[in-house]
């Protein structure tokens, strides 16, 4: 047969190391980390000495996109820096951090394995998903965050409400493209495995599933941005603890070095989330990885 | 005289959206056709005719309208574990590596890791494919992908093969090989019954003991030839067999009149 359908086995007996370490520097793409190094000093620079705070003069059909804002309102990196350093020693800081990170960790598992679960329901019982659907999109067709201050009512101003709001959001997310993705498996896969005589479970166990996985890790990564978006959210209508209560306060007191850093942290803890996440779906999807030449792409 | 692995009696298949103002399909008419354990058919003729209606009969997955379809001697009532179905399109699970896709067959009915593990790996060997049992579909070629497909459809060992257009998707020069691979895997696997649809006369000829001819729909028998070409073929010298040649062509004047 031709030799161009296996290059793999015959070539993999004889690598030249040399050869070897001139691919790995090549992966690690230098010249492209170089210009993001660029790019972050930049940013950091025009941040810190004001380049775009002091005001720049564009006016865009009468409206000015770039206004000076006033020195109180904002702080420059060395500044937040020393607000980020701080928070190490700080046992408050700490608190309020873990205080945010169950919310967001509970509404994302609870929100997540429900959506899950009626995603799935719905996509395999078609009459369910005819019954249901209707109200499921006007559900979703209600700006969530409307129900922030209700939950505060029902739930209280503790961790409750915010992971009351945060399971509803993720909800949402992930049952609808699971449902979505039921739909969309395979039909040839389906009607194989039929041929062969699997039974319902096993289509659900070794065709279903396994083929909604990537919807449904697309849905989740987002979805746990989304589940810190809706914490810090509960916690400005009201709270006790939590980084977006502390967030709040310092914005009310023009504390801005203090709330910068403190949506660094919260970006951080959502990109962890996020990691976690990815760490997972790099496990459950590795046919995927391989096909995109070894990279996850990340949201 | 002894039943035959196929039997279709008498049957019609006609499709309605159940809409009682849009007119209903007939995909295959009032059609008979017996086919003797062992045998090699191909079924040929113009899209729409209703040949993989006939193959999805047999396969149980729909029910004919009219008539009766047997599968040695017992009426078919629903998919059955002693068929193999293999498609144009691979349809391999991408989740799955080349080895885990031929065992896909063997899960289903609940065989031991340790047996599956010795016969896709038997299989996988015979169409040449050792040394990609761990890789994904996506990393092999298309007619490594099909390679793969024809090692899950045997590796459940059907006595009832039943292929659609299996390399119908390949370019010519794998489709050659592909198919040498495929005549010797059955040539050496006596007694299995293969139902092989297809629209490349070439094709048929090439492998099949008997090839049928359908009309345009609905779909009905036109012709019903015997190839009589010895085996073991070799399917890439065949083609410039005198016989050969004039199979086809008598074939192909039946044919013909059917493709507008």
């Amino acid at each position: 047969m031709s030799s161009s359908e296996s290059p793999e086995t015959s070539e993999k007996s004889q690598i030249d190391s040399g050869e070897l370490r001139r691919w790995r520097i090549r992966q690690l793409d230098i010249p492209t980390q170089l210009l993001r190094l660029l790019v972050l000093i930049t940013g950091l620079l025009i941040w810190q000495y004001e380049l775009i705070f002091k005001g720049v003069p564009i006016t865009v059909f009468g409206f000015e996109p770039l206004p000076e804002i006033n020195s109180i309102f904002y702080a420059v990196p060395t500044d937040v820096w020393v607000y980020l350093a701080d928070y190490y020693h700080e046992l408050m800081f700490w608190k309020d951090l873990w205080v945010t990170l169950q919310e967001a960790i509970w509404g994302f598992v609870i929100g997540g394995s429900t959506g899950f679960i009626v995603g799935i329901v719905l996509g395999y019982f078609l009459r369910l998903q005819k019954i249901f659907g209707p109200f499921l999109v006007f559900a979703n067709a209600v700006p969530k965050i409307a129900f922030a201050p209700i939950l505060i009512l029902w739930y209280g101003v503790d961790m409750g409400s915010k992971i009351a709001l945060a399971t509803i959001i993720v909800f949402f997310i992930v049952q609808m493209p699971t449902t979505a993705a039921v739909g969309l498996v395979d039909p040839d896969l389906n009607m194989l495995a039929t041929t062969m005589g699997a039974t319902k479970s096993q289509l659900f166990k070794k065709v279903v599933i396994p083929g909604i996985m990537p919807a449904v890790f697309g849905a989740l990564r987002l979805a746990a941005i989304y589940a810190m978006l809706s914490v810090v959210f509960g916690e400005f209508i009201a709270s006790k603890r939590g980084l977006g209560q502390r967030l709040l306060v310092s914005t009310n007191m023009f504390n801005m070095a203090d709330a910068f850093a403190l949506m660094l942290v919260l970006a951080i803890v959502a990109l962890a989330l996020n990691g976690v996440i990815g760490l997972a779906e790099r496990r459950v999807l590795k046919w995927q990885t391989t096909r995109r030449g070894g990279q996850v792409i990340s949201l | 005289m002894t039943t035959p692995s196929v039997e279709l009696k008498n049957v019609s298949l006609i499709f309605g959206d159940g809409d009682p103002r849009n007119e209903n399909v007939t995909a295959v008419d009032n059609t008979s056709l017996e086919i003797p354990t062992g045998q090699f058919v191909a079924i040929v003729g113009p899209s729409g005719c209703g040949k993989t209606t006939i193959l999805n009969m047999l396969a149980g997955l729909i029910k004919p309208t009219l008539g009766s379809v047997k599968r040695n001697g017992q009426e078919v009532e629903g998919p059955s574990r002693d068929i193999g179905y293999m498609l144009a399109r691979s349809a391999l699970s991408p989740w799955r590596t080349a080895k885990q896709n031929v065992e896909l067959g063997l899960e289903i009915r609940g065989m031991t890791k340790q047996e599956r593990s010795k016969k896709s790996l038997e299989l996988l060997s015979q169409l040449r494919l050792e040394g990609f049992a761990d890789s994904y579909p996506s990393m092999l070629s298309q007619g490594m992908q099909q390679r793969v497909a024809i090692a899950r459809t045997l590796a459940i060992d059907p006595d009832l093969w039943l292929l659609d257009e299996p390399f119908g998707a390949l370019d010519a020069q794998t489709r050659l090989t592909v198919q040498s691979e495929f005549i010797s895997l059955w040539e050496s696997n006596p007694g299995k019954t293969v139902i092989f649809v297809t629209h490349d006369l070439e094709e048929a000829v090439l492998l099949a003991d008997r090839v049928i001819v359908m009309t345009a729909r609905p779909g009905k028998i036109k012709s019903d030839t015997t190839v009589p070409i010895p085996r073991p073929r070799i399917v890439d010298e065949l083609k410039f067999d005198p016989v050969f040649t004039e199979t086809e062509h008598k074939i192909w004047k039946e044919l013909r009149d059917e493709l507008v």
